[in-house]
């Protein structure tokens, strides 16, 4: 028998491993589409950073500038926006300050700039395509052909992005 | 009308409080395991690591096993599953903007994909992976959330319509 020391290493070891955050994931978007599809679609909606952003942002912004901002069913529907990004950031938070891992970290404004802009531009593809590389899964996952489109052109991108940091490295130590 | 576990009177009042502490769970475990999706496909490029991809490859099949298990449980929820045999082949499971043919949509998932996948390995990180940093006290990734907060109110108001027009004009229309 595994002392209850040993137990608990061993879950902390699988806590930190992406796989099982994957495995939840999946599972706990399915269960919340079981729970709550009732107050609207759409479907393979579990959890989506950039959708559940716009939900969260529109959402609020009709509520409290009395706009209307396209937002999913599901959250024009019910008392407030889907909260699951709001979720994450305080999740996080905690996580980093309970692990000292919560650090400031600075850079210089040129790159905030592009941190901004690049961050307006995701969104709007992920608008375009309907969702972020989770709902992409989660879509593939309920069987949807395009999803697992996106996610095949996602790797080839990420590939050649790999190519350019490359690059820039061979370069950086020419100079 | 699909119809899940609870009825739609409780639901309206469930879904901020469900999806809040979906959330927390998530970015608690997202923060102590560095889960990106950007940064799985990376990382096995350059390395050959399947440390991150092993999260984003499970995350594809349990959402099917639990779309799967929850069919069987409580089939009124998952109104379209399997989606592929339900609807027409190449028909994405509504998000994306509406009333277009079915290869605009094939185009909205290619190019996007595309272009998502570069811009954010050359950031650093997916959308959940930069949210997290925010949450670290990177300042960069803060920014790039306000980005997308920004982003969200440009393309309900302006984007979208823009988007829909030009497919239109270019003969996408449905």
């Amino acid at each position: 028998m595994p002392t209850s020391n040993q137990t608990r290493k061993y879950l902390s070891v699988l806590a930190r491993h992406p796989a099982f955050l994957g495995a939840l994931i999946g599972i706990l978007a399915a269960f919340s589409q079981a729970l709550l599809i009732s107050a609207g679609g759409p479907e393979a909606y579990g959890f989506c950073v950039a959708c559940h952003t716009r939900d969260l942002v529109n959402g609020m912004t009709n509520l409290i500038a009395d706009t209307t901002l396209s937002l999913a069913a599901i959250s024009k529907n019910a008392i407030l926006p889907v909260m699951s990004v709001t979720g994450v950031l305080i999740g996080a938070y905690l996580a980093a300050r309970v692990n000292g891992e919560h650090k400031i970290r600075r850079s210089d404004p040129k790159t905030h700039v592009i941190y901004f802009l690049c961050g307006i531009l995701v969104l709007n593809l992920a608008m375009i395509f309907g969702g972020c590389p989770y709902r992409a899964a989660l879509r593939t996952g309920y069987g949807d052909i395009t999803a697992l489109l996106f996610i095949a052109t996602m790797a080839i991108g990420v590939v050649l992005g790999t190519l350019v940091l490359l690059k820039r490295e061979e370069n950086k130590e020419d100079n | 009308m699909a119809t899940g576990i609870l009825p739609m009177e409780i639901a309206v009042y469930a879904v901020p409080v469900v999806t809040l502490i979906l959330g927390l769970l998530i970015g608690y475990l997202a923060q102590r395991s560095g889960y990106c999706s950007i940064g799985g496909f990376r990382d096995f490029a350059l390395f050959r690591h399947t440390r991150l991809l092993s999260g984003y490859l499970t995350l594809i099949l349990a959402s099917f096993a639990g779309y799967l298990l929850f069919w069987f449980l409580v089939p009124s929820s998952m109104e379209h599953f399997f989606w592929a045999f339900t609807s027409d082949l190449f028909v994405p499971i509504p998000g994306a903007p509406a009333g277009l043919s079915p290869a605009a949509y094939l185009l909205f998932s290619a190019v996007p994909g595309f272009l998502i996948g570069l811009i954010a390995v050359l950031l650093g990180g997916c959308p959940i992976r930069l949210t997290v940093m925010a949450s670290e006290g990177s300042l960069k990734a803060a920014w790039f959330f306000i980005g997308m907060c920004v982003g969200s109110i440009l393309f309900a108001a302006l984007v979208s319509g823009w988007v829909v027009a030009l497919m239109k004009t270019l003969g996408f229309g449905a």
